[in-house]
């Protein structure tokens, strides 16, 4: 398991059988097989060509005396030695550039077929799953599980060459081959340890600079006021304490990161040191040749980094894996929405019907109960109720992003099941309660649904809310950029071009989640402007928060834990002095122009608050 | 200590295959003894724990190094952000700032650690084998010294064309990462407006061009000429010592010395694939930090200015402003303000309301044009008495993770406790505070999110309150969604206007119906400017948001 594993883990999170998992994994390898069988003889090439260099020069010392070397011989064995070294670079570079190729593309098909999955998801999942995680699961998690590519090989490379070395040295001197694996289960207890060590104190540096980062944000954006209020000693004092925090920790690591590589360094110089003195004993006794001494001085180094690679490897094949486990979840994630048919309507009138409907987000907590409702096509309808009432779940349901568990629900006499989805949302106008705008100008926005529009066609829209005065007031008018999420623009503005998306799309069925920020009264008008504009045209839900809107209902329902409970305009409602009158009270009242008179007490009672 | 270790270690280095060259020579003898052998063999086992140590020596120096250039850059850098003005942090994103902050500065110390110490510790490996090769024969120094020039010539040709490539995975990268991060966060609208096949081929797109440069980078790195000139002059060393063998000129000890020597040269070949990468992340990172403290902080103190108890009177005469100069915010504004009056400002979005009241405390300074606060022009006070007296309730309200006291205490912490409630109690926010459980104590998440706008509203009402400011610029945004809150808010706001020189920037109704003298902005002017009475009779726009 990787350093924060299980921090991350998901409720659509599920545990793949080795099989499972390896087959899943052996699907996507199988489209890069021919590079891979390229990099794997690479690997195997040059995993030779390491073994064997130190062979043919330990050899090649064997054979020779001044009085009998020849030009040929010197040629023969610097050629050979240079070819190796030639093949070598070629065998990396192929083996480099076709890891390198095969890792790109797996990390693009896997991070593409994820995101796919997730664009296909029902908002159910959405909502329920931060998105924060599954973009990390699309980015950094494939990205992992690829590298898994190079860290295999890079191991494999090493394991080979150390074997062929270790069959070699056990042949030509099997005493001293034995004392040289010695050193490995030593070498492998020190690293094991050491690796323990070195992530704990990695885990107190990460959260010591989380902490920085922490503080430096909360201070930031605090500026403003700490100069206002002259305290910039404050928060200075905290900033310092955090930073020397972080140091302290920091130098603790950098004092065990530092320590690893110059004990193995020792360690390896007192085994040559070892080996020198050794080996010359079995040399003097005739046991081995010079060349062979040689042979063993010149590999020990050898079987030091393996050792370090091997010792990490299981962990980080683990976390590659974990990571592909996470992958293939996200992707295989269930969906809830099922659809059993796929017409494609060419128009709508919009009449909505929902028959006997049984919805719960969870189970056992049911938010609407045998809920029926008629729309009639062109209708508009207010929903209004205490937060809870189940109004967004109607608005839910008829966008079918959620699944209903019984009943019915038909647009226009068809089961709603019964539609290809993306073809009835392009009939359907929503907007939700935060206006979503994507980077880009205010133009691509709005024809962010219809992409084919003309430019005019949208001209002609926008000049009709407000005579077009919030296109003058923006800096570039239509080319405005809206920034990430649109924070460039005001929350109105933001809603006028949420607006403007629909209508351009000209749907049958226009659904809003009203939003509750306040927007200044200017923009305020020219918004209800480009509602009147949707509900004259379209059928119409309303879950409304301002005033204006409900008013301009044909019908209100006022609901209350997913039922029903009074219906009828605004005027009619008002008289009858019940539920309706009393969320009027709670909610509408203060947007009323006869609040605004009525503030002036208020300022009259001066002195008598508290 | 640093200096010492690297140096060293590459010369330590060097006597392993020195040693074991002697140590062969004397092997091969026809009488070889083991106790010369032996104290080569000693030579070399002593020097390479001296060497453990001094490498340990090396890389501590420098991560100690590294981490004090961390510490140090991170405090330079963040006196100088408090130092900076407003019209700066007004148009630097935090996330900017962030991002400097941290992660450019933690470049700047892997640039020391491992970077430079790896550097320089493999870059005396180079001349190891120039040293030591001509030690047996004068000739054997052609080798290595060919290596070099050509290493040289390969490493930055590499750099050169590797660098462009770096830049463009980063690239699209960055463009594949934010909009999936957008793709998701606007999944519901991506659905609504049945563009999820869009998304996905965009998202495709994406990746592929973030595939494509990655590719290319990688098959740049594969192509790394030092290692194939590594063997090149592996080879040719070796041939060279052999034929000063066969002439007699070197021992075959000689030989394997040399031959070892050359090998020391891979841990600079090596090292380069990434070290200098680590590197030129390093300076680019010194450079975004470098380019943060060299802007300037524009506003001075003032400290022999005006300083007198403020009685509340603003004028605007003839004022331009902008925070970029072609972009001009304010266009030729003229307004007076009399003590104690309540001023209602009102206007869309990008209007010029927020940089209007931010000229008065000067947290911007004016282009062009005049500001008085009692007559006196706002760049002839004491910038710290200006401030004092005047206070800002911003519509995205801060508040620090620290207990509700010690918010509303913010601006004179010394305050009672008593003092505390009496302010909250004024502010309408007393009640909620006390439903909290831990009532005053009660620590506020970061930026304040387990508390709604209003709340927040009122929480910075009271730190008003405390300090009782004589002008009280309010940039009121936020909305009621119920009744009873909007009456608090009301109320509060009516409480905090008394007997001082108040503007709200606001949306409510309320408080433009009764605000003594009503400007209403348009694209930087002031469109129109009176009491309610006199607005009704003379502006159509105005008319129209009174109308139901």
């Amino acid at each position: 398991m990787g350093f924060f594993s299980g921090l991350s883990a998901e409720k659509y999170d599920r545990q793949y059988s080795d099989q499972k998992l390896f087959s899943r994994i052996f699907d996507y390898f199988k489209l890069q097989i021919r590079y891979l069988i390229i990099i794997a003889s690479t690997i195997v090439i040059r995993s030779i060509i390491e073994a064997f260099s130190p062979v043919i020069v330990a050899k090649g010392l064997d054979m020779v005396t001044q009085e009998s070397i020849t030009i040929d011989f010197i040629l023969t064995i610097s050629g050979i030695i240079f070819g190796l070294g030639i093949l070598s670079w070629i065998s990396n570079l192929l083996r480099r550039r076709y890891s390198v190729k095969t890792i790109a593309e797996l990390t693009q098909q896997l991070a593409t077929d994820a995101f796919k999955a997730s664009m296909h998801q029902d908002l159910s999942f959405h909502d329920n799953f931060s998105s924060g995680k599954i973009v990390s699961r699309i980015t950094s998690d494939t990205r992992e599980f690829s590298q898994l590519i190079t860290l295999s090989t890079d191991v494999i490379m090493q394991l080979i060459s150390s074997i062929i070395l270790a069959v070699i040295l056990i042949q030509t001197e099997w005493r001293l081959a034995i004392a040289v694996f010695l050193l490995i289960p030593l070498l492998f207890y020190l690293v094991k340890r050491y690796r323990h060590i070195a992530r704990k104190v990695t885990r107190e540096g990460m959260r010591a600079m989380a902490n920085v980062n922490s503080t430096i944000k909360e201070t930031v954006s605090g500026i403003a006021i700490a100069k206002n209020f002259r305290q910039e000693k404050t928060i200075f004092e905290e900033f310092e304490e955090a930073n020397q925090t972080s140091f302290e920790v920091n130098i603790k690591r950098g004092f065990i990161l530092s320590i690893v590589f110059p004990v193995l360094r020792t360690i390896g110089g007192i085994a040559t040191a070892l080996m020198v003195y050794f080996g010359a004993v079995t040399v003097t006794e005739g046991l081995v040749s010079a060349g062979a001494w040689y042979l063993f001085l010149s590999t020990l180094d050898r079987f030091l980094y393996p050792v370090m690679s091997l010792s990490s490897f299981w962990t980080q094949v683990q976390t590659g894996l974990s990571a592909a486990e996470r992958i293939f979840a996200l992707i295989d994630a269930k969906h809830s929405v099922k659809q059993s048919g796929s017409i494609k309507p060419d128009e709508l009138d919009g009449r909505i019907d929902m028959r006997q409907v049984n919805f719960s987000y969870t189970q056992n907590e049911p938010v609407l109960r045998d809920f029926s409702l008629l729309i009639t096509p062109g209708e508009t309808l207010a929903l209004v109720g205490h937060t809870g009432a189940g109004k967004t779940s109607i608005g839910r349901l008829i966008t079918r992003f959620y699944e209903f568990q019984e009943g019915e629900i038909l647009i226009d006499g068809i089961d709603i099941r019964k539609f290809d989805l993306v073809a009835l949302h392009r009939k359907m106008g929503i907007v939700s309660q935060v206006p979503f705008l994507f980077s880009g100008t205010i133009e691509e926005n709005i024809r962010y649904g219809r992409p084919d529009c003309y430019l005019q066609e949208i001209i002609n829209i926008g000049k009709k809310i407000g005579e077009g005065e919030w296109l003058n007031t923006l800096p570039n008018g239509l080319k405005t950029q809206v920034g990430e999420r649109g924070s460039q623009l005001s929350m109105g503005q933001r809603q006028l071009v949420a607006l403007m998306r629909v209508l351009i799309q000209k749907p049958s069925i226009f659904i809003l989640d009203e939003a509750t920020a306040s927007i200044d009264p200017f923009t305020e008008k020219q918004i209800q402007a480009a509602l009147d504009l949707i509900l004259s045209e379209t059928t119409s839900i309303l879950i409304a928060h301002r005033l204006s809107t409900v008013r301009s209902a044909d019908r209100i329902l006022v609901m209350q834990e997913g039922d029903i409970i009074e219906e009828g305009n605004h005027t009619e409602l008002l008289k009858q002095g019940q539920y309706y009158a009393e969320l009027y009270n709670t909610y509408f009242r203060h947007q009323s122009l006869a609040y605004v008179d009525e503030t002036k007490k208020y300022q009259n009672n001066r002195g008598t608050a508290g | 200590m640093a200096v010492i270790g690297a140096v060293s270690n590459a010369a330590l280095a060097s006597i392993v295959p020195i040693f074991i060259g002697r140590a062969f020579n004397e092997i091969i003898l026809p009488e070889p003894s083991l106790p010369i052998i032996g104290r080569y063999a000693l030579i070399i086992g002593f020097s390479q724990i001296v060497r453990g140590m001094l490498q340990f020596a090396r890389n501590f120096g420098f991560e100690i190094i590294a981490q004090n250039i961390e510490k140090f850059v991170r405090q330079e850098l963040y006196i100088n952000l408090l130092g900076k003005s407003m019209t700066f942090h007004n148009l630097q994103s935090v996330g900017d700032l962030m991002a400097r902050s941290t992660n450019d500065v933690r470049e700047v110390n892997y640039m020391f650690s491992p970077g430079v110490n790896l550097v320089f510790g493999s870059l005396n490996f180079l001349f190891i084998p120039l040293i030591v090769g001509p030690t047996y024969h004068i000739a054997l120094i052609a080798t290595p010294a060919a290596f070099i020039i050509l290493y040289i010539f390969a490493l930055w040709h590499y750099l050169k064309i590797l660098n462009p490539i770096t830049s463009q995975v980063r690239q699209t990268f960055g463009n594949l990462n934010s909009r999936l991060v957008e793709a998701i966060d606007g999944v519901e609208i991506v659905k609504a407006s049945a563009q999820e096949n869009g998304e996905i081929a965009r998202f495709e797109k994406n990746a592929i061009d973030y595939r494509d440069a990655s590719t290319k980078q990688g098959y740049i790195e594969s192509r790394f000429l030092p290692l194939l000139l590594l063997g090149i002059a592996m080879a040719t060393g070796l041939a060279h010592a052999l034929f000063l063998f066969q002439e007699g000129q070197i021992l075959m000890g000689d030989i394997i010395a040399y031959f070892g020597t050359l090998s020391l040269l891979g841990f600079p070949t090596f090292i380069s694939l990434f070290a200098y990468s680590q590197i030129s992340l390093g300076f680019a990172g010194a450079r975004r930090i470098i380019e943060l403290l060299k802007t300037e902080n524009k506003l001075d103190q003032n400290k022999e200015g005006y300083d007198h108890t403020i009685a509340g009177n603003i004028e605007f005469n003839h004022v331009s402003f902008g925070y970029t100069d072609d972009e001009p915010i304010l266009k030729d504004v003229n307004l007076t303000i009399k003590p104690g009056q309540t001023v209602a400002i009102v206007g869309q979005t990008g209007s010029g309301k927020t940089s209007l009241v931010k000229l008065i405390n000067r947290t911007f300074d004016v282009h062009s044009g005049e500001i008085f606060v009692d007559h006196v022009n706002v760049r002839d006070w004491y910038l710290e008495a200006l401030r004092n007296q005047i206070s800002i309730i911003e519509q995205d309200v801060f508040l620090f993770s620290r207990s509700i006291a010690e918010n509303i205490a913010f601006g004179k912490p010394n305050s009672t406790r008593e003092e505390i409630i009496q302010a909250a109690k004024e502010a309408q926010a007393h009640d909620f505070i006390m439903s909290f459980e831990k009532g005053y104590e009660t620590v506020i998440g970061e930026r304040g999110t387990t508390l709604s706008g209003g709340q927040r509203q009122r929480l910075a009402l009271a730190r008003a309150f405390l300090t009782s400011p004589k002008i009280l610029i309010l940039d009121d945004s936020t909305s009621a969604i119920d009744s009873k809150t909007e009456d608090r808010i009301q109320q509060a706001i009516f409480r905090a206007a008394e007997g001082r020189t108040t503007l709200i920037i606001t949306h409510r109704l309320s408080q433009i119906r009764w605000a003594d003298l009503i400007v209403v902005m348009r694209q930087g002017e002031i469109m129109s400017i009176g009491k309610h009475e006199d607005l009704m009779r003379n502006s159509k726009s105005y008319q129209r948001i009174f109308s139901e």
